[in-house]
């Protein structure tokens, strides 16, 4: 699993610990990642503001990805207070990857 | 009691009623969005919301007393800020974004440790990756 944030990666790893993750977690502070994905919210910029602030967010959005490469699921919420639940990622994982009960 | 009073009392019940209502919804949000619970439909507290700021708004119509009236704004606040957040929370993506059955692109960026990860370190397993708004 692969996490990507706009974060600078001391606040990730403070953080890490929280929320009990094992996953490799990535800094994109200058969303570079969440560009080459088109992932960045072309919305209003609702997080904090500010010089020391990302200059915009990614819109959250969980991709499944195969061994060579391909989308095969993904789920993005149309406002950004939802977020999917790990139940729909978890039977998505289910369905795709044949892992995981 | 006169009728004067009698508003009064009845509008100062409002002002302090509004607050209740508005933080404890505030809370209860913050709660549900915890465990990842916000359901799409979010028309209840935005219902909600509204009803607390109508509350406070009649307090002063009506009247109230001193306390009542800072009560009403103290209730304003948070169910004004969150229908404000709800105003803004629509999400549009680049016309060119991602979708199933895309490729995913290369791309590179530091881990928590510092370290520099690249996707090519994701070649020959499945991923589950996750794009999120921050730990804020």
């Amino acid at each position: 699993m692969l996490t990507v944030s706009t974060d600078y990666p001391e606040v990730i790893r403070q953080r890490r610990g929280a929320h009990r993750l094992q996953a490799t977690m990535l800094s994109d502070r200058d969303l570079g990642v969440t560009d080459a994905f088109g992932l960045r919210n072309q919305g209003a910029h609702s997080g904090p503001v500010g010089e020391d602030q990302a200059e915009a967010l990614p819109v959250p959005t969980t991709l499944l990805v195969s061994a060579d490469g391909v989308v095969l699921w993904m789920d993005q919420s149309e406002n950004y207070q939802n977020r999917s639940g790990p139940e729909v990622v978890l039977a998505a994982m289910q369905q795709y990857l044949d892992v995981g009960e | 009691m006169g009728m004067k009073e009698t508003r009064k009392t009845v509008g100062t019940t409002l002002g302090l009623l509004a607050p209740v209502v508005a933080i404890a919804t505030f809370l209860f949000w913050f709660y549900t969005n915890n465990s990842v619970g916000i359901p799409e439909n979010r028309g209840v507290f935005i219902a909600v919301f509204v009803i607390a700021i109508v509350m406070a708004v009649a307090s002063f119509i009506v009247g109230t007393r001193w306390f009542g009236g800072v009560a009403a704004v103290i209730g304003i606040i948070p169910a004004a800020f969150m229908l404000f957040t709800v105003s803004i929370s629509k999400q549009v993506v680049a016309e060119d974004a991602i979708k199933v059955g895309d490729t995913i692109p290369y791309f590179a960026a530091l881990d928590d440790q510092g370290e520099r990860f690249t996707s090519d370190a994701l070649a020959g397993t499945p991923v589950l990756i996750k794009f999120f708004r921050a730990h804020w």
